[in-house]
């Protein structure tokens, strides 16, 4: 489907939802090709090969919202799906602030989303790539003889948005993916570590032989890794990790969360929290990147909005409900019905991260971290963690099975180095960075 | 969904390159949602989902296609897609039964659904119930979120042995999240309910003293004191501990990580992997849990499995494809997210039955330690076992006694280390309240976990608090 038939559907199921009793309706048309192939050793294990359609429908009833999702577009399927919906709307109460965008995208800068080598690539080459990371995982060590498997993989979509003030408008992306999971034998006990790249385009990858170095290094480094002594040290958060903190600060910052309650940073905009390397930034309008679109999940222009300047909370991150809650203007976040990240990343300071590691005296370089404890009402954070003990700016040796934990406004004071390794493999990514103290809880 | 001789003829396509299994999985799956927010119904949503997805195995590769458009050419071209992998494997015996015979399956696991979507006053009356009731817990409950789903998910599951099945599974959840504020602290609070079952659940197990349990959760953490940093004793909670067994043990035991050498328990069947006090099942036949399949998403039916028994490895959770690979037969543990995805081996309901020991006993027999009463959720690192559960609601226990309550602490743990500390289990046994999901591999299932209180004699807590 090209994207003028996606946007046809779309003002279809508008029209559909306005017939069936709603004053405003957005439909969102979602078709995406994707290919999957996941190799372990000499074997495919899994080839999948699919194309999924996903409509969504937001509809108003004079102030009460409903929404419905189907993969059936038929007419009758949307009648009577759609009636049913503004019955549910009828449970809803009145809330003068919800509708649609008062102002919607209207120009098409050339975001550069779409790879057409990827799209012309030959499925045969894809699992190619698989197969390779299979074998120089185990080239690259002697002791690594397995792996929970090596995969490639890309999606092509097309998003089409069309709502009852006359917006229309579709783009198409591609998003191509490889990674690799070898499993090592430590003398008995198995290890594993992952690592994967992601890109819009072939490209933008990392090679297939930088991935499969870089996780056979992962599994072997770690090798003899022991458990810590409970301390308080200076924490350096390798990129990887570093974007996963950053996924729990970006939800402090939604205002959805903001508004119910469920955020540290309610009621504190204006505040220095951070120090002055804490510079965040949503842009949805860099070229080329994972999370760039030329409109929000309502039509509303993306931009660039800078939530954290020198360590200063300046705004939070809005769609239009909430904007309108909490008196903003819509940051171009809306997403999937909520709020979600377009590329939303720390801006990167300078140097490596072995540079980082060189200027700790003593402290502890985290590579891997497991569990989702954010308890964002107060900020506190906690995650099981792996990596390396730092002495006099080296890598004295593996550690494992312990826990860094710290309340985010002391995380984010503390942060006192930043590295310029930024890469955008993903919609929230971040550079290397390091915060002064964090507690560590280990023997 | 579609007819018998739709579903032969898919089979015949997905198998015409060779192959030794072909399935066809075809789901139709009707969500009904509400959601509360600042003491309204916040907005509503019905999601229709209709799908077929097609597998073809070859030794050890699956190819897989879908389609959500159930028109014979697109279903036809699934059907290609997933026949694309038996021409890179070598093709075994194909095997197809002429006609497809259908399959009972035990209707009675499931207590009722409801065939139409129900009166939507009734839902969103809970909703409202549900947070006059938080509120009234304390006035420092500043917000309460709360939200209600009502899922039919129909599945008709035809397959090259010649059998199909058909099977229609209820889900409701009642969800309610109190926050509270005192001060400059905050805390939050969540519980959830329902089950394989219909709205009505929710007439004899009241939105009230749901919402109740949140709030006074949440007023729990908004007072608790930090958690505290380093190894003690920890005494984890009848019910929702649960989660230890299904993070430390249960996805250590699916079989695809066994066949392919992935877990640290590959190979050890019969092996003392724990005290013997600890005896763990997985159960696919307790009638209205989440984790209760009556079969499961490759057609066969729900079991009872010992996975270890006083301490002993006894077996691991199988789908068709590994069990096969392994030359044993499927425990019913073949579970997918959607007819998007390929199954694999999972937990349905993950429990330890009950011990010797008195929870007085227990506590009191603690000196220094942390009682984590229940735990929001947890992960783990499958060849090494290393895992990490958040603690949802914790207290110290200090000289054999509970006292303060604190704040958002972290578990970690070594799965097959931490089992052979198990020093006393409890007599109390049930099953937590049914709102668990299971994630693995991009897909979420509905799970069950239950357990005594149990005595863990040491293991590392991550808090603040050093």
């Amino acid at each position: 489907m090209d994207k003028d038939e996606a946007l046809a559907v779309a003002q279809r199921a508008v029209a559909i939802a306005l017939d069936a009793g709603a004053s405003d309706a957005e439909a969102t048309l979602a078709v995406s090709r994707q290919f999957h192939a996941e190799v372990r050793d000499t074997t495919i294990a899994q080839l999948e090969q699919s194309t999924s359609k996903g409509l969504h429908v937001r509809l108003f009833v004079n102030g009460r919202r409903a929404g419905l999702a189907t993969s059936d577009f038929s007419d009758g399927a949307l009648r009577s799906a759609l009636a049913a919906t503004v019955d549910q709307a009828a449970q809803v109460a009145e809330d003068p602030l919800s509708g649609l965008p008062d102002a919607f995208a209207s120009d098409w800068p050339d975001l550069d989303l779409e790879d057409p080598v990827l799209i012309a690539r030959d499925d045969a080459a894809k699992v190619d790539d698989a197969l390779s990371l299979e074998r120089l995982i185990r080239a690259a060590d002697p002791r690594i003889e397995n792996s929970s498997g090596s995969d490639s993989g890309d999606t092509a979509t097309t998003v089409a948005l069309a709502n009852s003030r006359g917006f229309g408008g579709a783009y198409s992306g591609t998003r191509a993916g490889l990674s690799t999971g070898p499993v090592g034998d430590d003398g008995g006990a198995k290890r594993t570590a992952h690592y994967g790249t992601a890109g819009r385009k072939l490209a933008d990858l990392e090679s297939v032989g930088f991935v499969a170095a870089t996780a056979a290094r992962r599994v072997t480094e770690m090798f003899g890794a022991r458990k810590p002594q409970t301390m308080r040290v200076p924490v350096i958060f390798e990129r990887d990790v570093a974007a996963a903190v950053l996924s729990d600060i970006f939800a402090a910052l939604s205002a959805s969360n903001v508004a119910i309650g469920n955020s540290w940073l309610a009621g504190r905009a204006g505040e220095r929290i951070g120090s002055d390397l804490v510079n965040l930034v949503d842009d949805g309008r860099l070229p080329g990147k994972l999370g760039s679109s030329p409109f929000d999940g309502e039509g509303v222009a993306t931009r660039r909005t800078v939530a954290f300047e020198r360590g200063v909370l300046r705004t939070f991150l809005y769609d239009t409900y909430y904007g309108r809650k909490l008196g903003a203007e819509s940051t171009g976040n809306a997403s999937g019905g909520g709020i979600g990240p377009n590329s939303f990343y720390l801006e990167p300071g300078s140097g490596t991260l072995e540079d980082l590691v060189a200027k700790t005296s003593r402290g502890v370089l985290v590579l891997e971290t497991i569990g989702f404890a954010t308890e964002h009402a107060s900020g506190t954070y906690s995650r099981g963690a792996r990596g390396f003990y730092i002495e006099n700016g080296e890598l004295a040796y593996p550690v494992e099975e312990f826990t860094i934990a710290g309340r985010f406004p002391e995380m984010l004071a503390a942060v006192d180095a930043v590295a310029a390794d930024l890469r955008f493999d993903g919609s929230v990514v971040a550079p290397s960075f390091r915060v002064g103290e964090m507690m560590l809880s280990g023997e | 969904m579609l007819d018998d001789s739709i579903y032969a003829q898919l089979l015949d396509r997905a198998l015409r390159r060779g192959g030794d299994y072909a399935d066809v999985f075809a789901e139709r799956r009707r969500v009904v949602s509400y959601r509360l927010q600042d003491g309204r119904i916040h907005d509503g949503a019905l999601a229709l989902t209709n799908g077929v997805g097609i597998r073809v195995v070859v030794g050890e590769s699956a190819g897989y296609g879908f389609s959500d458009d159930l028109s014979l050419e697109a279903l036809l071209r699934a059907a290609d897609a997933a026949a694309l992998v038996a021409r890179s494997a070598p093709a075994g015996q194909t095997r197809h039964a002429d006609t497809l015979a259908s399959g009972a399956v035990d209707e009675s696991l499931y207590h009722g659904y409801s065939e139409q979507i129900a009166d939507a006053g009734r839902y969103v009356g809970l909703l409202s119930r549900a947070d006059a009731a938080a509120r009234a817990v304390d006035p420092r409950i500043a917000a309460v979120n709360a939200h209600v789903v009502d899922e039919l998910q129909e599945v008709w599951i035809a397959n090259s042995d010649g059998r199909i099945v058909h099977d229609r599974r209820p889900m409701v959840t009642l969800g309610v999240q109190a926050v509270a504020v005192d001060g400059g602290e905050r805390g939050s609070g969540y519980a959830g309910d329902g089950g394989r079952t219909s709205i009505a659940y929710f007439d004899a197990h009241s939105p009230e003293e749901l919402a109740s349990d949140a709030a006074r959760v949440a007023i729990t953490n908004v007072e608790a004191i930090p958690a505290p940093a380093g190894e003690m004793e920890m005494v984890v909670g009848a019910g929702g501990g649960g989660v230890l067994l299904h993070e430390a043990v249960g996805h250590g035991l699916e079989s695809d990580f066994n066949r392919q050498g992935v877990s640290l328990y590959s190979g050890r069947v019969g092996e003392r992997v724990a005290s013997e006090l600890v005896t763990i099942y997985d159960d696919g036949n307790l009638p209205e849990e989440r984790g209760t399949v009556a079969v499961d998403d490759e057609g066969v039916p729900g079991q009872h499995k010992v996975l270890v028994e006083r301490g002993v490895l006894r077996g691991y959770m199988q789908d068709t494809l590994n069990a096969r690979l392994m030359g044993v037969t499927s425990t019913g543990s073949g579970r997918r997210q959607s007819f998007r995805c390929l199954p694999q081996p999972r937990m349905c309901n993950t429990y330890m039955p009950s011990g010797e020991s008195t929870f007085d006993e227990i506590v009191r027999s603690t000196k220094r330690g942390l009682y984590a009463k229940s735990f929001a959720g947890g992960q783990v690192e499958i060849s090494r076992g290393d895992f990490v559960f958040m603690v949802a609601e914790g207290y110290l226990i200090e000289d054999g006694k509970i006292t303060a309550p604190v704040k958002n602490a972290t578990i970690v743990g070594n799965g097959p280390d931490v089992m052979t500390k198990v020093v006393a289990v409890g007599n109390d046994e049930r099953l937590a309240r049914r709102h668990y999901t299971c994630g693995k591999g991009g897909q979420y299932v509905p799970v069950g976990v239950g357990m005594p209180s149990v005595k863990i004699s040491s293991i590392t807590v991550g808090g603040t608090h050093g």
